[in-house]
């Protein structure tokens, strides 16, 4: 019974998904085009990777606001690596080690400060910004040679690049979720941390690692940011945390811990990326954009809240 | 699970079978974009509204459009990128950072757009590889030097000045601080104690010259590279009950500023005539697509505005 | 207890149906004024279908309800209560940071001023109503503070704040000791003798007599029978199961072997003050105590759930650390504990994610988990316990309160450990599969691990264990050894009277 609202859900995002893109498709001709949704892919990919890191958090009963000023301090230690003429994997290593490094320190913040995730991570909010901040002087670092640029505009079969990032991390991220121990306990911490610690999970251990892995993510999507604007700026990716827990809870994973996954994350990634194109096609105003957004993002936990709560 | 599939399939063969479909002829007017930094300033909404006339007296169609937050650089090159998809004739552009927008220049050109600078200029070294019609916008620097002259005048030489700066890495407000700063070269009594960033915003610039009114309380003058920065300036000084005694320098010329100079609140500031930018703007734009020359670059003038001349409406 | 001529409640013809099960066919019930009337069933013989409908929960598909012979539809909770039905639910209905009274008035509060509440006249109704039942609980408690047995007088005062006719108590002794039994009893008699009439729906056979005048058995979701009460234990027990069960318990076939496990001294805070024991393969000891004892906080120390701040443990005469729960599952040590609900499962996993969860390690290489091997664990275990569930992979929220013990029960059991401590292995499980865990934990014992079996039920204490430890304010009592126990001589000891 459970599995089944659970499939329902997933195919209740699917549908408003391709409902959205019908209803475009028809408003404009420009929406359903090869290279149109090549570019709205493409446009998604940074957040829907934060958003992967995200779920994670969120299923384990936790939530992150720092990963906006993770990608800007992830950025500029990139950045910052290329600058000083290191190899290109050496510099996207030094990248993906601050993330995942920051990332512990809210892990810990949150399992052995006994801090709620939600004052921890906004303090790291403050503090990674503040860091990224220092370490460039305010001014943001740009510049970098072709090779690094083909992160974000290398294209194989006319796909750009920064989808098959996406993709792999989604893989992965899946894989993770649905096989592998860690999974497992990402999800029993969510649903039931006490009883999870009784069984003899190291609850401290696994939940530090889970903000490590929204630290990793955020470092990855700092890389497609910087090779897309050929510049890593200490004020990027303000408000990012919003977009990325948007996109998971639209896609159905509940904000309470427990349940959910990456299937629905990377659809309500696709349904901001697509609305905010398909907005910008219409020429609609700002103005309207923002009020749009924040519709469909209520709409949608309506309805998620609404099918979770019909009991026979 | 099964139905769920079958129904994913299903949408996706019918989405794939409609892209096939080639997007109907274009309209018969032509079509040009203008994608400012934010419209939370009046200096973007005046730039808009010349934008708005030139267009309706040029028969054009015109876009309008914003990211939601200035600081959002990657959702500007979003926006440019779905205009270059919604096939847009020509696009005006006020670029949210001068090096990470010129990606976005660089796919108009591969899209065979053309591209109009505005108000803020792209990054010379990094815009190398990228075409653009022309900038128009105003000398910032000459902006800076004149409010840095109107300092040394007004102050007779002595001054302790707090300077709020915008978003690190903008053309605008590096040019404007370069301006001022060489101006007060020449009267070695005018002293900068402070330079912090207030990200252009009316809120921070009330923060942080909060904060500096502390750090130094000998301060005297106050200049911020824009009006929004400069009138939260001004409600710091009020609720610190030292209006008057702090002289507040601007820059935009915004209607709030002008009544703050008339009110006393306020110096001086620097008008720039954003609406004739605008203007500007998409006339050059729509030359360039209908193939006439366009000059590289086009100056919007700038003047110096004080309790004599800041009435709004005495400037064109 | 006057006899009406219209009864309190009358249900007749009731009958629902959920997805793949018919909960209840054709039911019918009576509650006379001023009755206490029994409800017995199996898990999913339809006792809680019944209850829901008639606090309103849950609309029924056939039938009629009359109350004071009017009838009545129940389609809202708010309407059973208008009506005059008021429930209490085995997991309360009480906001735990609010206090007695506040809790009790809740939604109807007496305000001096719109929106202003008047705490003065709550707190004194609130006496006034915990008064009528004989409880002293200060209304300004928070309820947080109080004990089970507490809060669950608060319940029953909110329900009489509400005027009501007709009380439906869900196991309402399920968490409460000896003493707290009888308050509660002495409770609802001062509110039968006002005529209200209450639905008793109880697994514990044994106490059932002391408090219900009649008795009505439901069965695979039909009325089977009513009768009056006090009626011969197996006679009921043949009713609900429609099977003969000879013996309550199994008998003791199995032998003491080497000491497995020793205590020594362990003290935690004020409810364990130092407690020594030994425990030896093959045996089973009880743990009997009154609540508050120190029973729980026990077995929280020797499964790791809780750090022991004084004293020792040994197992295999080698000393033992355990500084958390991982220590002792790994030492063989299983804890099954009290609350299964908050501390035993997690709710949006499957059952096989839940059973398998304390040694993914085992069942997993390289970080990632061996399905099958989990599914098989999983089956076995479903089929050992006769777990009622589609399959393996249904989440655990879906079964029934009983169905949910049994997952929590074979997640432990299937560690095998050479220690298990239970802490109220049957409690909320019905009478059948009650019987297959006694059977379960013998066969264990027999296979040579040891066990600690802690119970608030003394039938059950006295029928299983071969030792019996007696706790009083976190320490040992007394200690018997089955032959000389007694029913008396146990609550005597956990009463903290001299022998």
């Amino acid at each position: 019974m459970a599995a089944l609202r659970a499939s329902g859900r997933r195919l209740g995002t699917v549908v408003g998904l391709v409902g959205l893109c019908l209803l475009l498709s028809a408003l404009t001709p420009y929406f359903l085009t090869v290279s149109n949704l090549l570019n709205v892919l493409e446009q998604t990919a940074i957040n829907a990777v934060i958003a992967a890191g995200m779920t994670f958090v969120i299923i384990s009963g936790g939530i992150d606001l720092s990963v906006g000023s993770l990608v800007a301090l992830a950025g500029v230690v990139l950045a910052l690596c290329l600058q000083a003429q290191a190899p290109l994997v050496v510099a996207i290593a030094a990248a993906c080690a601050a993330g995942a490094a920051f990332g512990m320190l809210n892990g810990l913040a949150i399992t052995w400060g006994r801090l709620p995730p939600f004052i921890a991570t906004l303090g790291m909010m403050s503090i990674a910004r503040g860091c990224a901040l220092l370490f460039t002087g305010g001014r943001p670092v740009s510049g970098f040679d072709v090779d690094f640029r083909h992160v974000a505009t290398g294209r194989f079969l006319r796909v750009p690049a920064p989808v098959f990032i996406t993709l792999a991390v989604y893989l992965l991220g899946r894989f993770v979720l649905a096989e592998t121990r860690f999974g497992r306990y990402v999800y029993a911490m969510g649903g039931n941390e006490e009883a999870t610690r009784l069984s003899g999970v190291n609850v401290r251990l696994h939940k530090t690692m889970v903000y490590a892995v929204s630290g990793l993510a955020s470092a990855i999507a700092a890389v497609v940011l910087t090779a897309r604007l050929n510049s890593a700026q200490p004020i990027a990716g303000i408000m990012y945390e919003l977009d990325a827990i948007a996109a998971t809870v639209i896609g159905g994973t509940s904000l309470m811990g427990g349940e959910g996954g990456l299937g629905g994350t990377i659809v309500g990634a696709l349904i901001m990326g697509v609305l905010r194109n398909g907005l910008n096609l219409l020429g609609v105003s700002s103005f309207v954009q923002q009020i749009v957004i924040g519709l469909v993002i209520v709409f949608a936990v309506v309805i998620d809240t609404s099918l979770k709560s019909r009991r026979p | 699970m099964r139905l769920i599939r079958l129904a994913t399939l299903v949408l996706a063969a019918a989405a794939v079978a409609a892209c096939n479909r080639a997007p109907g002829p274009a309209a018969a007017r032509p079509r040009v974009a203008l994608v400012l930094k934010t419209v939370n300033n009046p200096f973007f909404i005046d730039m808009q509204r010349g934008a708005e006339q030139a267009a309706t007296d040029l028969n054009v169609d015109l876009v309008v459009q914003a990211a939601e937050r200035e600081t959002d650089v990657d959702r500007q090159m979003q926006i440019v990128e779905n205009l270059i998809q919604a096939r847009v004739g020509a696009i005006a552009l006020t670029p949210s950072g001068s090096r990470e927008l010129v990606p976005a220049v660089g796919k108009a050109n591969a899209a065979g757009i053309p591209v109009v600078v505005v108000d803020t200029r792209l990054d010379k070294q990094a815009a190398a590889g990228v075409k653009t019609v022309t900038f128009v916008g105003s000398d910032n620097y000459r902006g800076g030097q004149i409010i840095g002259e109107y300092l040394v005048s007004a102050s007779g030489g002595h001054a302790r000045a707090v300077v709020l700066e915008g978003i690190p890495g903008h053309e605008t407000g590096d040019s404007r601080l370069r301006g001022f700063r060489d101006a007060i070269k020449s009267a070695p009594g005018v002293v900068v104690v402070a330079s912090q960033p207030a990200n252009w915003e009316r809120d921070q610039g009330f923060t942080v010259f909060q904060n500096l009114m502390q750090a130094h309380p000998d301060a005297d003058t106050v200049f911020a590279c824009n009006d929004m920065m400069a009138l939260g300036a001004v409600e710091a000084i009020a609720a610190a009950g030292k209006t008057g005694k702090i002289r507040v320098l601007g820059f935009d010329a915004i209607d709030d500023a002008r009544r703050a100079i008339l009110d006393g609140r306020m110096a001086a500031t620097v008008a720039q005539f954003p609406d004739r930018m605008g203007r500007q703007a998409i006339e050059s734009a729509v030359k360039a697509l209908r193939g006439e020359p366009v000059p590289a670059e086009i100056g919007v003038p700038i003047e110096l505005v004080t309790r004599t001349n800041a009435a709004p409406g005495s400037v064109k | 207890m006057a006899e009406a001529s219209i009864p309190l409640l009358d249900v007749r013809g009731v009958s629902k149906r959920f997805p793949g099960v018919q909960a209840l066919d054709d039911v019918r019930f009576e509650l006379r004024q001023g009755e206490v009337h029994v409800l017995l069933g199996e898990n999913g013989a339809g006792k809680s279908t019944l209850m829901k409908i008639l606090s309103g929960a849950c609309a029924r598909d056939a039938g009629i309800v009359r109350i004071d012979g009017r009838a009545c539809a129940l389609s809202s909770p708010r309407e059973a209560q208008q009506a005059g039905i008021s429930t209490i639910y085995q997991e309360f209905n009480l906001v735990s940071h609010l206090t007695a009274a506040d809790n009790i008035f809740l939604g109807r509060e007496a305000r001096r001023m719109p929106g202003i509440v008047n705490r003065r006249t709550q707190r004194r109704d609130a006496r006034h109503l915990l008064g009528a039942l004989g409880s002293s609980i200060d209304p300004d408690a928070r309820v947080a503070d109080l004990t089970v047995a507490e809060q669950q007088m608060v319940e029953v005062a909110k329900a009489l704040s509400l005027d009501a006719k007709i009380l439906i108590m869900d196991e309402p002794t399920s968490a409460l000791t000896e003493s707290e039994i009888e308050q509660l009893f002495a409770a609802i008699r001062r509110l039968t003798a006002r005529g209200v009439g209450v639905i008793y729906i109880s697994h514990r056979l044994e106490e059932l007599s002391r408090i219900g005048d009649r008795a009505t058995v439901l069965r695979d979701g039909r009325y089977v029978a009513t009768l009056p009460l006090p009626a011969p234990i197996p006679d009921l027990v043949r009713l609900m199961a429609n099977r003969d069960i000879a013996q309550h318990y199994p008998p003791r076939t199995r032998t003491r072997g080497e000491m497995i496990l020793e205590v020594r001294d362990v003290a935690r805070g004020t409810r364990l003050r130092g407690v020594s024991f030994t425990l030896h393969r093959g045996e089973i000891l009880g743990v009997a105590g009154l609540l508050g004892a120190g029973r729980t906080e026990l077995a929280r120390v020797i499964g790791g759930a809780d750090r022991a701040e004084r004293g020792q443990l040994l197992l295999g005469g080698r000393p033992l650390a355990v500084r958390a729960p991982s220590d002792a599952i790994h030492a063989g040590i299983g804890l099954v504990p009290e609350d299964r609900k908050r501390h035993g499962f997690v709710a949006a996993c499957s059952v096989a994610a839940n059973v398998a969860l304390p040694q993914l390690v085992r069942l997993s290489r390289a970080g990632v988990v061996d399905r099958a091997r989990e599914r098989a664990l999983a089956t076995r275990w479903i089929e050992h316990l006769r777990i009622k569930t589609p399959g393996p992979s249904t989440s655990v929220s879906a079964l029934s309160g009983g169905n949910q013990q049994k997952v929590v029960l074979a997640k432990w059991l299937a560690l095998g450990a050479g220690v298990l401590i239970v802490d109220e292995p049957t409690r909320g499980i019905d009478v059948a599969a009650r019987m297959e865990i006694y059977q379960l934990l013998d066969r264990l014992a027999v296979d040579g691990a040891g066990i600690l079996m802690i119970s608030s039920d003394l039938p059950e204490v006295l029928g299983m264990s071969d030792r019996i430890l007696v706790m009083h304010q976190g320490r040992v009592a007394a200690e018997f050894d089955h032959r000389e126990a007694t029913h008396e001589g146990v609550l005597h000891a956990a009463l903290g009277l001299a022998s």
